[in-house]
């Protein structure tokens, strides 16, 4: 349908890595919905191609300093012109790579994780169009062409997280999911059109060249900037559109990991650090965003601290990781907020696939229910599980905490302190609800108390102990995303050079680092650690969060800071019972009235009429006679000057 | 309208350029439409496939004609001119250009899935597809033809079967909803008559041939200014522009489901076209001095449209209400006065009439199974009829602007559009695009979604022979989704020739 010509080798290898998944989704709609294995198999396939066609291309433009653009002519108007094109670059080749690795990873272990679902093609083919739109997202050289594909992944997201739509949570999660980032997107599609009418065309290189500065005045620009991210805070749930993200966990876990924490809600900040030099023309709006992310980081660390199902507690982390990346863009850290969001990528996945090892084993989500069911006995996943949580808290020789300290020091060079304590009470905090659910997860109370070991003292845990957690396919992304967590952070000067080239680093210099910056954070990871391990680890632990004591703050987390109630509220009583109904009775009364109202009243006139016309003589005489009189007493009273 | 000559147009000359295209269409709806009336009442079956054989030939003939224009020339083609009553300068006048020929394509796969979705009917067959032959032979005829009178009586021709259809095959208060639709559409007609012959009259110039009455100079710019909301209401009704819309929801509700699909798929175009043919065409300053009213109403009347869906509980009234925003979107890029807007509502035009299609025609097949439209009443379809909530779910999707498929690119383009000239306006506008992902949303979890319902356990799912014309809508979508080029290219072959031969 489009006419693609490839260029050269590399365009090839690009269309290949895009296009593969989208042939996968529609081969799997088509023809192979009844046959499982092929269908799993095709997806497989694709994503598998693409994952190689992304290393061939990291591999191949490592050191190529310019960015490439591919683009094809795909609508043309009047004076306005949509290319379909791709555009290479160092921070689309590393999220491409990271989407198809995760991509990959999560689909074999839902191999496992799936099986025996009646919708078992249909996932697949869903995963496929997800890989299809979020690759294609990624490496869009059009804001239009990016957004089109941001609609495509929110579309995939809603037929996810309603996977399983015979469950009523489900089909309500993914409506909520859909309804909320759809919010943020209108605000994007603003934005685009402010951009598309001022600078003319929406190609991320022209509007990231300082010209857009030259073409639009600077409350224009900060204006277009502060709606652009507004779908950066639908799509990466933060602050105040952030209450559909835990909601959405309803979905499949794999899904979770693959999706709703590592690459789909990251598409966000992704977006963030695409369009970076263009927002940063506007310190103003740098400044908002900033704040927005601050306080998306530490609202949602305090709705993890109290959280019971394991799912929940790290889709508030994932929140609250991604507000702490766009607090580290924000600041002017670019690579940080890149590399974090690499890292993050990483280990959020890996803390997902962990938990859904679990859950598939066990059949609950409760922390709680999972310790006391024995989940410290599955060794692989929990070793993997530690790594991820050390990593979440930035414990040293983990990914998370080189990353983690490259935001710190950018938020130290910022403009106010308060964003660094901000910080550091977000680092603090994390450490101390991943631990939270790692010590109730590996010391159960039963488990503490009786000396006997691992197995003494558990009930048979309900659906049998199924041992599924070690096979093969489940087995295998976990270990490899342990060590991608493991050796990640080592690679920080590398990736470093190829994301910002010979050292130049963008509006922040990262050399003037504070020197007890690092000890700081490591401390207070370290105290999180800490009291988690002291309320929950310990033996004889009261098991009793410094949060639950307080009920006014309990209530407060639990209830999502009331986030919810307020929607809850908006949607149901302004829209629905406000407007909709007035609206909706307008129609029946207002305007049908009226009309039946006209209607009825040429009905009654035709009766009264008609009624003339009857042909009864004797009304006939008397109306006869009634106008003679009047026109008698009107002559007579003419003539008699009387008027 | 360049690469027309103009010349000709008192002198009254047959002109026929070839073979008379446009005129085989009409010509096989009639023929259709005959040999239907001379079939016996019992042989339903041959009833039904005279009908896929003649509505199927004029599908083909749109489609060759859709390929066939060309759009490095532009301007009017397939030309045929035939004096009628040259007395009053009444002229038979077909052609087609860059705007019509969309909705001609559009009209030729609604009646054609149209008559295949009534597949299953069995109720006084003949005199259903008669009248159905009928109505579309009128809408052809309205976007083909190029003189006002003729215009005029075929849009009557289309209107007046309506009645009889829905207050004979119809379902919920249909002979209520028949009453409020005709009156309702005779009402706009009423508002037409006077304001043709306002125009016939002014122009002084003895013919109703718009391409001459839309010289420049040949109406004052008062003149343009009264005439223009005649011709805008009056054609506005059946476009469903707010306040005029009430009749659309409880139309569709009530009408059988093919005549549903050309109902909002088509029958609202035709008052969309003729407020462009007519209205713009003829009274273009006018237009511009009217076109902030426009956009207000259609502004309004999209968000109005979303918010007073939201709360409806039959299937096909919530269509109606999508209609009527999605039509605001068509009359949005009509108020902007430039090209991208012409593009755009055109486009949406398009779009809009095979995604309701699509929609009715869904409805159409669990109607006929279950019974009832009611949304409380449904639910768990998926599970019974994954087909059937396949169509319904891809159609609703292109009903919220998913990307890919037609709709988005209609509504991107008239909003982009309209936002350089009433930012206010539009952005009120797009606020509707929440609403209605919520109420499709919402629709689509309450219908297909949720446990198997017991009552639907039975029921058979769309089988491959009647889910031909579903994949032929659904296949449109696509195509025009993927590759909207294909008709934004002949768009614009009318839409810059008359933008630029607008008097500044």
């Amino acid at each position: 349908m489009i006419p693609f010509q490839a260029e050269d080798a590399i365009h090839m290898t690009v269309i290949l890595a895009t296009l593969t998944p989208l042939v996968a989704f529609l081969l799997i709609m088509l023809g192979t919905r009844a046959r499982k294995n092929l269908s799993a198999g095709l997806s497989l396939g694709a994503i598998a191609i693409s994952f190689g066609c992304s290393l061939l291309l990291l591999a191949r433009l490592w050191n190529v300093r310019e960015p490439l653009e591919y683009s094809t002519r795909w609508v043309a108007l009047n004076r306005m012109e949509i290319p379909f094109g791709f555009l290479l670059d160092p921070v689309s080749l590393l999220m491409l790579s990271i989407v198809t690795l995760i991509c990959l990873l999560v689909q074999v272990y839902s191999l496992g994780y799936m099986a025996g679902d009646p919708g078992f093609s249909r996932y697949y083919a869903f995963m496929s169009l997800f890989a299809w739109a979020m690759t294609s997202l990624v490496l869009s050289s059009s804001l239009l062409q990016l957004f089109i594909f941001w609609e495509l992944v929110g579309l995939s997201s809603y037929l996810l997280i309603g996977f399983w739509y015979e469950k009523f949570s489900a089909t309500q999660a993914g409506k909520k999911a859909f309804v909320m980032t759809r919010a943020g997107d209108v605000s994007f599609l603003l934005g685009l059109i402010l951009v598309l009418v001022h600078v003319g065309n929406p190609a991320i290189l022209e509007m990231n060249s300082l010209d857009s500065a030259g073409l639009m005045p600077s409350g224009i620009l900060t204006f277009a900037a502060l709606l652009i991210f507004g779908g950066i805070v639908g799509k990466s749930a933060q602050f105040p559109l952030m209450t559909w993200l835990p909601d959405a966990m309803e979905g499949p876990t794999p899904v979770s990991a693959l999706l709703h924490s590592a690459t789909m809600v990251a598409a966000g900040v992704y977006l963030f650090a695409r369009l970076f030099p263009f927002f940063a023309l506007s310190p103003t709006a740098m400044g908002i965003f900033l704040f927005i992310g601050t306080v998306s980081m530490i609202l949602a660390s305090t709705m993890a601290m109290v959280a019971r199902d394991i799912k929940q507690v790290w889709a508030y982390s994932t929140i609250s990781q991604l507000g702490f990346m766009i607090m580290g863009l924000a600041a002017g850290g670019y690579f940080a907020g890149v590399f974090h969001l690499t890292t993050h990528a990483g280990f959020k996945a890996l803390l997902f696939l962990c938990s859904g090892v679990f859950i598939h084993t066990w059949h609950t989500n409760d922390i709680f229910e999972l310790g006391k069911g024995g989940a410290r006995r599955l060794k692989i996943p929990v070793i993997a599980l530690v790594v991820a949580a050390g990593a979440l808290a930035g414990l040293p020789p983990f990914s998370g905490f080189f990353s983690k300290e490259a935001i710190l020091a950018a938020l130290a060079l910022s403009s106010h302190p308060v964003w660094l304590a901000a910080g550091l009470l977000g680092v603090f905090l994390t450490a101390y609800y991943a631990f939270r659910v790692l010590c109730i997860l590996l010391f159960p109370p039963s488990a503490g108390e009786e000396p006997s070991g691992p197995v003494g003292g558990l009930a048979p845990a309900p659906k049998g102990s199924r041992q599924e957690g070690s096979s093969r396919t489940f087995i295998w992304p976990l270990i490899i995303l342990a060590f991608l967590t493991l050796l990640l952070g080592f690679f920080q000067g590398p990736l470093q050079h190829f994301l910002l080239g010979e050292g130049k680093a963008l509006l922040v210099d990262h050399g003037e680092q504070a020197g007890w910056l690092p000890f700081t954070a490591l401390f207070l990871s370290l105290a999180g650690v800490g009291l988690a391990w002291a309320e929950f680890g310990r033996c004889g632990a009261a098991r009793l969060s410094f949060v639950e004591r307080i009920p006014f703050l309990r209530e407060l987390f639990s209830r999502r800071w009331y986030l919810d109630h307020f929607y809850h509220f908006f949607v149901d009583r302004i829209v629905d019972r406000g407007f909709s109904k007035l609206f909706a009775q307008n129609d029946n009364r207002v305007i049908d009235g009226s009309i039946e109202a006209v209607s009825r009243g040429t009905l009654e006139a035709g009766r009264f009429l008609a009624f003339l016309q009857s042909g009864m003589i004797q009304y006939r005489l008397l109306v006869s006679f009634a106008v003679m009189v009047l026109l008698s007493l009107y002559f007579f009273y003419r003539d008699s000057g009387g008027f | 309208m360049p690469g027309v000559e103009i010349k000709g147009a008192l002198s009254m000359q047959i002109e026929i350029a070839g073979f008379p295209y446009l005129s085989a269409i009409l010509i096989t709806c009639v023929t259709g439409l005959l040999v239907i009336l001379l079939l016996p009442e019992e042989r339903k079956g041959e009833i039904k496939w005279v009908s896929a054989g003649f509505s199927g030939t004029t599908l083909l003939l749109c489609v060759y004609l859709f390929f066939a224009y060309d759009k490095t020339r532009g301007g009017l083609q397939f030309v045929e001119k035939v004096p009628w009553v040259p007395s009053l300068g009444i002229q038979y006048f077909n052609a087609v250009d860059g705007f019509s020929l969309p909705n001609l394509l559009l009209t030729g796969i609604v009646f054609f899935t149209g008559v295949l979705t009534m597949w299953q009917l069995q109720e006084r067959v003949k005199e259903f597809f008669a009248l159905y032959f009928l109505m579309v032979l009128g809408v052809f005829g309205l976007f083909v033809s190029m003189d006002l009178f003729f215009i005029f009586v075929w849009y009557d021709v289309s209107l007046f079967p309506m009645y009889l259809l829905i207050a004979v095959w119809g379902t919920t208060r249909k002979e209520y909803a028949a009453m409020k639709l005709t009156l309702y559409l005779f009402a706009g007609s009423a508002l037409l008559l006077p304001g043709m012959i306002y125009l016939y009259v002014h122009s002084g110039l003895n013919t109703f041939d718009i391409t001459a009455l839309m010289q420049p100079g040949t109406f004052t710019t008062a003149q343009q200014k009264f005439a223009f909301p005649l011709f805008y209401v009056g054609f506005g009704i059946l476009a469903g522009v707010w306040p005029f819309h009430t009749w659309s929801p409880v139309g569709h509700a009530a009408a059988p489901h093919s005549v549903s699909m050309v109902h909002a798929g088509v029958l609202m175009k035709i008052g969309a076209f003729g407020v462009l043919r007519v209205a713009i065409f003829l009274c273009p300053e006018g237009w511009q001095y009217w076109s902030g009213v426009m956009a207000f109403l259609a502004a309004f009347g999209i968000i109005y449209g979303a918010l007073a869906g939201l709360r409806q509980t039959d299937l096909k009234y919530v269509i109606g209400y999508s209609s009527v925003s999605h039509m605001g979107i068509v009359g949005l890029g009509l108020s902007t006065v430039s090209v991208e807007g012409l593009n755009g509502a055109v486009f949406q035009m398009f779009a809009h009439g095979i995604m309701t299609a699509l929609l009715f025609s869904a409805v159409g097949h669990i109607y006929d199974r279950t019974h009832t439209k009611e949304i409380g009443e449904l639910g768990g379809l998926s599970r019974v009829m994954p087909v059937a909530s396949f169509y319904f779910i891809l159609a609703a999707l292109a009903g919220m602007g998913i990307p890919g498929l037609a709709c988005f690119w209609g509504e991107l383009v008239v909003f982009i559009a309209a936002f350089k000239v009433y930012p206010v306006r539009t952005v009120v506008a797009l606020l509707a695009l929440v609403v209605s992902a919520l109420f499709m949303l919402r629709v689509v979890q309450r219908t297909f979604y949720g446990p198997p319902n017991e009552r639907y356990a039975q029921l058979s799912d769309v089988s491959f022979s009647s889910g031909i014309p579903r994949m032929i809508l659904a296949g449109v979508l696509l195509l025009f989704g993927l590759y909207p080029a294909l008709l934004f290219d002949v768009i614009e072959t009318a839409s810059i020739p008359f933008m630029n031969g607008l008097p500044r």
